[in-house]
């Protein structure tokens, strides 16, 4: 794979942007969590030259609940017996949604 | 809450909503991409942007009209951009360096065509695989979904191995027209590869980071898109040219070097050659082949030919053994453990070396003159161990000595090779256990082979403790007596070593020629090493010698408070025997009984005063006078001459004179006769009857050498004959006032051929009763057994102590059965039984 040797390739934080125009600024490496943003900041695409990575389809709410629980997930991965996080009811399509989307749905091991 | 709960729909109907019809601006988005990607322009593409394009592919169940699309472009894309590229690359140099094999091109020419060309597949190789790379993940979607339930290969594998299918496993047509044969991309690679490595192997420099290239290109490549873990193209097609290509190089090699090279090089090359394999295997071709390639080095380079290199005149084993080539051997030992684990090439040399070594001592010691000044000069070793011999050397020796030098030098010799052995052991052969028992055995055989081993290292243990007393410090006997130890070992006629010990030992003990500690010290060596039983007459003899001490101190404080007179002319040294734990040689039961010899009255006086005195506290012992076994010492005067005025004669000279007992009774014989009077050799026999043979060394001694002649002889001659006439030396002189009559007795030397049949019938006839009771004590356990077993068990009982012949069991059987021990089975041959 060719290096790239942008700025924006190993800072710490990327910023997530929905289609509404929500930034999150999140940790790299809570990020990677799901392949999907994993592939899009490995290859010499724009996502991994700027660090930015846009999701039109995706809304803020939505976003910041994925945002949230990759937090989540990062901070409690070796953590045993964690509270569950709390999904309001009426997201929970959408997010089984994103979640697809983001392939954070078969990750759990 | 309900207004958030409405939102869910306005999302999900948008993308369901679109319908099939956005197929194709997905894929034109798609397709466009994969070409912005082949050709580097990949930066101003959005990721999320094309994976949502496959994204809603795959969810509208266009997974396979997609897979179908992206393989059929990069398969375009391959035939247009790729594959002319590489046929360039395939260029009448090449071809002809590899496919045809012309000779003839140089070195650094067929290097550097060999090299551009790999280049080319590499760079080809490293956008293939970047592009490839890429575009699985943007189709990552594809793979996630649609290729696993289809149970296809990943698109990455898919694309990828259209490297190996269009290149790899294609020909160039035209070239092949041209030929007029088939053939891959794949041949002319793995060749070229070879070929450099070969010209690395020969010196050359080549370029190692692309051939790495190439072969983690082949390691990600498969044999299919399954992608199957062992089916590397690296494992299945190039690893086994190259391992051919190399047992072809190693052949050859291999060959030459036997023709030009000696047995050393070859060793020095052959481990280079493996640690240059396993480098080239980290830095160059892959470490799966690590394991692989050495094996091809040790078969073809070390095993192949490796009793050749080890025959070699002048530089094989023979040599390396001989002369102490302790780095060839260390290198030899290594090389031989990584391809045999028995070591047997290794093994026997060393046992054949070990052999002829040591016979070659037994000849060089039988042959050696050492009557002759510097005899060991012939000989390549004769170093510090022969120094003992050097410094007796300085005169002519007797037979006798020279006999016993003999015998110190040979086991000087075999600890030597015991020595290089060992050192070759511990330093080369990595304590290898299998080789010191070989070696150990070999050094059993040889030693045992040699008849008169037995008595040599008793002999050498009778050497070292006296004269060490005097020229080594403890810890020099300490090691000596450590080595002797060892040979000891190696002995299996034990009984026989015990016997010359014993008779040795006890001569050290009465003429007080050793370090009592020293002595001890060697005997619980031995008790250690050979149990128990073996020393249990030497420490007798110890016993013997201490309350021997405190006897002769009560006697003497015994006679104080008599406050007898006439004893003073006589203090009494006495040493009492147990008969058992003494050599029959030294207790006079020797030779058919012993011969009581008559003593002065003065001595008479002092035995029956001391038997007496033994008595008191031992009702019912006997003692028996042993007078071949005692000295004397005697003070005597000898008058001023008269009409001598000046000199040593004009005096009246007194001396000290130490004698064997016999020597003592002869002397005080001419105490009672006149100066001038002489006694015939038959009157001092018919007066003292002492037996012949002794007198004559006796008085040999005391009228021939000049050290200390006493007596005069009629007629003078070097020998005493039963006609001489013996008087009185009035003319006596000495420098020294004690003066010690030269005996032979008391020297130990190797025994003569006659006395050695008699050591060896004696000791036959102590393993007969041996083995007599050794049968008895089986046989009553056993009550019947068969001749075969009855052998194994005696033979096994009695290994320890010596090793039995067949014969003499079967004789002693025979001797048994007729005495009734044991009585024959009826009905069934060569089978007895016990007889209560």
């Amino acid at each position: 794979m060719a290096t790239n040797s942008d700025g924006a390739r190993n800072t710490k934080y990327v910023t997530m942007i929905s289609g509404d125009g929500f930034e999150f600024v999140v940790l790299r490496e809570a990020c990677l969590l799901s392949p999907t943003i994993k592939g899009m900041l490995r290859g010499s695409f724009s996502e991994a030259k700027t660090g930015r990575c846009v999701f039109p389809e995706i809304t803020g709410p939505v976003l910041e609940k994925v945002v949230e629980y990759l937090y989540y997930y990062h901070k409690n991965v070796n953590v045993p017996y964690v509270p569950d996080m709390e999904i309001p009811v009426e997201l929970c399509l959408v997010l089984l949604e994103a979640a697809d989307y983001f392939q954070l749905d078969k990750q759990m091991t | 809450m309900a207004s958030r709960a409405n939102r869910i729909r306005p999302i999900r109907r948008p993308i369901m909503n679109r319908e099939v019809s956005e197929f194709e601006p997905c894929w034109d988005l798609l397709r466009d991409a994969l070409v912005d990607i082949h050709t580097k322009n990949a930066g101003r593409l959005s990721f999320e942007q094309l994976y949502r394009a496959s994204y809603k592919i795959v969810l509208r169940k266009k997974g396979e009209l997609l897979y179908e699309r992206v393989k059929g472009f990069e398969e375009d894309w391959f035939r247009q951009h790729i594959m002319p590229s590489i046929a360039g690359l395939v260029t009448n140099n090449i071809v002809n360096m590899t496919l045809l094999q012309h000779a003839g091109t140089s070195a650094s020419e067929r290097r550097q065509t060999g090299e551009r060309f790999l280049r080319g597949i590499r760079d080809a190789w490293e956008d293939h695989n970047m592009s490839m790379n890429m575009v699985a993940d943007i189709l990552m979607y594809l793979d996630r979904s649609y290729t696993v339930e289809s149970k296809r290969p990943s698109i990455f594998a898919a694309t990828i191995g259209l490297f190996r299918d269009h290149i790899l496993r294609d020909t160039v047509p035209s070239v092949a027209e041209q030929l007029q044969r088939d053939f891959m991309v794949f041949d002319i690679l793995n060749t070229v590869i070879v070929d450099l490595i070969n010209m690395e192997r020969d010196g050359d420099i080549v370029d190692r980071n692309l051939i790495r290239k190439i072969t983690s290109m082949l390691e990600d490549l498969y044999e299919t898109d399954e992608e199957i873990e062992n089916q590397k193209l690296y494992l299945r097609v190039f690893e086994p040219c190259y391992l051919e290509a190399s047992r072809q190089y190693y052949r050859n090699e291999c060959e030459k070097l036997l023709r030009e090279a000696d047995a050393s090089t070859w060793l020095r090359h052959a481990q280079q050659r493996l640690k240059e394999e396993q480098d080239r295997c980290g830095t160059t071709i892959s470490i799966l082949t690590v394991n692989k390639v050495a094996g091809v080095v040790e078969d073809k380079l070390v095993k192949a030919r490796l009793s050749d290199f080890l025959a070699m005149e002048g530089s094989g084993l023979k040599v390396m053994i001989d002369n102490d080539r302790l780095e060839d051997l260390a290198i030899l030992y290594q090389l031989l453990s990584r391809v045999d684990g028995t070591m047997a090439p290794l093994k026997h040399a060393l046992q054949g070396r070990v052999m002829d070594l040591g016979l070659v001592i037994e000849k060089t010691v039988r042959n050696m003159d050492f009557s002759v000044n510097g005899a060991g000069s012939g000989q390549a070793d004769a170093d510090e161990a022969a120094d003992g011999i050097d410094k007796s050397k300085i005169q002519p020796l007797t037979a006798a000595a020279q006999q016993t030098a003999a015998a110190i030098k040979w086991v000087d010799e075999v600890l030597q090779l015991k020595d290089k052995f060992d050192n070759f052991w511990s330093n080369c052969f990595n304590k290898d256990l299998v080789l010191q028992s070989a070696v150990t055995k070999s050094f059993s055989d040889f030693i045992n082979a040699f008849n008169r081993s037995s008595e040599y290292v008793s002999l050498f243990i009778d050497d070292n403790i006296k004269r060490g007393a005097k020229v080594k410090t403890d810890a020099e006997i300490d090691v000596v007596l450590d080595k002797a130890i060892v040979l000891l070992r190696y002995l299996s006629d034990r009984d026989l070593f015990e016997r010359y010990y014993q008779k040795h030992l006890a001569r050290r003990l009465l003429h007080n020629k050793s370090e009592i500690d020293t002595e001890k010290d060697m005997v619980s060596r031995m008790k250690s090493e050979m149990g128990n039983h073996f020393t249990i007459k030497f420490e007798g003899m110890f016993k013997d010698m201490e309350l021997s001490r405190d006897l002769g101190e009560n006697y003497r404080d015994h006679i104080r408070q008599l406050g007898d007179v006439d004893t003073k002319k006589v203090d009494l040294g006495i040493h009492v025997l147990t008969t058992n734990n003494w050599p029959p040689e030294v207790m006079g039961r020797g030779d058919g009984g012993r011969v009581d010899c008559i003593y002065p009255p003065a001595i008479k006086r002092l035995q029956d005063s001391f038997f007496k005195f033994y008595l008191k506290d031992r009702s019912g012992r006997v003692l028996t006078w042993v007078s071949s076994a005692g000295s004397a010492d005697i003070k005597c005067t000898f008058p001023k001459i008269a009409g001598k005025e000046s000199g040593p004669l004009s005096k009246e000279r007194r001396y000290e004179l130490n004698v064997p007992t016999y020597g003592m009774i002869i002397l005080m014989l001419f105490n009672d006769i006149d100066e001038d009077e002489s006694l015939s050799f038959g009157e001092i026999q018919g007066k003292t009857s002492i037996p012949p043979l002794d007198l004559v060394r006796v008085l040999a001694s005391l009228s021939i050498a000049p050290k200390a002649k006493v007596l005069l002889k009629h007629p003078a001659s070097k020998s005493v004959k039963p006609t001489d006439k013996f008087s009185y030396n009035t003319q006596f002189v000495s420098k020294t006032i004690k003066i010690k009559a030269p005996t032979i007795s008391s020297i130990n030397k190797v025994e003569g051929d006659e006395e050695r049949k008699e050591t060896e019938k004696k000791n036959d006839e102590t393993r007969a009763h041996i083995v007599d009771a050794a049968i008895v004590r089986i046989m009553k356990q056993r009550k019947t057994l068969s001749h075969t077993k009855l052998t194994t068990e005696v033979i096994t009982q009695l290994q320890a102590r010596f090793k039995p012949d067949v014969s003499l069991i079967k004789r002693r059987v025979e001797e048994l059965l007729y005495r009734e021990y044991l009585e024959r089975v009826d009905g069934e041959p060569a089978t007895y039984q016990y007889m209560a």
